[in-house]
């Protein structure tokens, strides 16, 4: 019945999208994050669904859109290099099975970021992508919220729509994925033009935050709760009462403590005791490994390149009692030695380190923190805009970046660096930069004179009604 | 029961979204932008640098 049900929604939103082909950017954007594919139980499963709905969007593009108006900026530059660079690496992959299966799906990912900037080209369309991304994303996040709030919860235990721990699916990636867009929501709660802010807006927009503020606590993923630390002090930079902010913050923060599950407490207690958990053991292993690797192999060793770690380490300071409770003797000093093979990275930036050595980690860097800066330059350049079209460019730029803030410390502690939702951010935000440096120069102030000869007419102002708007 | 409702309020708003946008003509070409009332650029800069795009 599901199946039904899906295959007709999306025939649905195809049949729209033939009138406006940009609108198969975001089918496409929809499809990759929510996967009805995976949701159903046939049908869906047995067609490449994202290759027709992408090559769907590029025709679009190719064919209906105005190619003046897209700009190619340094940033998708850098992804196509990072794509050739991560094809080679690929070729010369240390596991090479487990690296082409990898392969598979970031190329689609960093393809669709590097075309997606093109498409975005006015500001109703990076309105519409970032209502998809929220709205996409929403679909996990509510699922979860709700089942936080009726059964707490647990790591590994709550169930996401479907059983399946790829994607955006797994706890610690939409943990990170739910926060890190917290900021988006709020945007369009506030300047949004396709819901227009009323009161339906608002409480939909502040009970998705408060979905996503749940995720952390019902998948339990420490790294979420570290980014929920993130978007807190974030916060402060704009706040005007920020004493007042920091005192309700707090007190909030201390005030759900006693409605927090147990095991909840538990985990998170962990964060400060990091030497007696396993888990932060083996990363740190893991993460000294790849330090050592890199240095007899700098320019990675390919995707899933951890799959050959062996790793021994020891568990310090772990807890007497914990001991006893096994029936070790806590002075065995072997019993503190773990042994563990192929353990994945747990970090971004390891992950980026180890798998594509220097040259990738460099480039991948200069990609994300880039968006952080560019997001600054615009924050800057527009924050005393008086002009009434240009009051949401600043705020959605402090959103897209406190966004990316958010994902590269979760990124610190979980292997997401290629994760496809995040790239779609880095899209938006190098459409809003192409899109505003556009709209810019086409605003600048011109002598009398050039007005009246029209030697630099706005494109816009060529084809009035447009001809190619269907 | 709790995924069916978080399915279909989502999905609807999709929908509704979708349906909206392709009623909407700044979808694809919006108006041209307001324009500057002073030179700006590092060349034409006025030297108390007024501006607004003066960043």
């Amino acid at each position: 019945m599901r199946d039904l049900v899906f295959v007709g929604y999306l025939v649905a939103l195809l049949f729209i999208a033939f009138k406006r082909p940009f609108l198969f950017t975001l089918v496409y954007a929809y499809i990759d994050i929510v996967a009805p594919q995976r949701l159903s139980y046939f049908m869906l499963n047995s067609v490449p669904l994202s290759l027709i709905v992408f090559a769907l969007a590029f025709l679009g593009y190719m064919f209906a859109d105005n190619k003046q108006d897209s700009r190619f900026s340094i940033r998708q530059a850098m992804m196509l290099l990072l794509l050739a660079y991560c094809g080679y690496t690929t070729i010369q992959a240390e596991v090479p099975d487990a690296a082409l299966e990898k392969w598979g799906w970031v190329w689609k990912a960093l393809i669709f970021a590097i075309f997606l900037p093109l498409t975005l080209k006015t500001k109703l369309r990076l309105e519409a992508l970032a209502l998809f991304m929220v709205l996409c994303a929403g679909t996990l996040i509510i699922t979860g919220g709700i089942k936080t709030l009726a059964s707490g919860g647990g790591y590994g235990v709550l169930v996401l729509l479907v059983d399946n721990n790829s994607g955006l699916y797994e706890g610690s990636i939409i943990s990170t994925v739910a926060i890190c867009i917290i900021p988006l929501i709020l945007w369009l709660a506030n300047h949004g033009t396709i819901f227009p802010p009323d009161w339906r807006v608002k409480i939909f927009s502040y009970a998705l935050v408060l979905a996503a503020l749940l995720i952390p606590i019902g998948t339990q993923a420490r790294t979420g709760l570290v980014c929920i630390g993130v978007w807190v002090v974030l916060q402060l930079r704009f706040v005007r009462y920020r004493l007042l902010y920091g005192g309700v913050a707090v007190a909030l923060g201390l005030m759900s403590i006693p409605f927090l599950p147990q095991s909840f407490t538990d985990r998170m207690a962990t964060i400060e005791n990091y030497e007696a958990d396993q888990s932060a053991s083996t990363r740190i292993a893991v993460w000294q490994w790849t330090l050592d690797y890199v240095k007899q192999n700098p320019f990675g060793g390919g995707f899933d390149v951890y799959r050959i770690n062996k790793l021994t380490y020891e568990l310090s300071e772990v807890d007497v009692t914990q001991y006893e409770e096994w029936g070790i003797d806590p002075d065995d000093v072997d019993a503190r030695l773990v042994e563990d093979e192929a353990r994945a990275f747990h970090s971004s930036y390891f992950e980026m380190l180890g798998e594509q050595g220097y040259p990738g980690l460099i480039l991948w860097l200069i990609i994300h923190v880039g968006g952080i800066w560019r997001m600054e330059v615009l924050r800057r350049k527009y924050a005393k805009s008086k002009k009434e079209g240009e009051q949401w460019v600043a705020p959605l730029a402090i959103a897209l970046q406190h966004g990316h803030i958010i994902f590269l410390v979760g990124a610190l502690f979980v292997g997401i660096a290629y994760q496809p939702f995040i790239y779609m951010l880095v899209a938006l935000q190098i459409g809003l930069d192409t899109y505003i440096s556009r709209r810019a120069a086409e605003a600048q102030w011109r002598p009398i004179k050039k007005r009246l000869t029209g030697t630099k007419k706005p494109l816009a102002l060529q084809t009035p009604g447009g001809t190619y708007t269907n | 029961m709790i995924d069916n409702f978080s399915i279909a309020l989502t999905h609807g708003l999709l929908l509704i979204a979708a349906w909206r946008l392709i009623h909407r003509d700044d979808l694809d070409l919006e108006d041209p932008p307001e324009q500057d009332k002073e030179p700006s650029g590092f060349l034409n800069r006025p030297s108390n640098s007024g501006s607004q795009h003066d960043a």
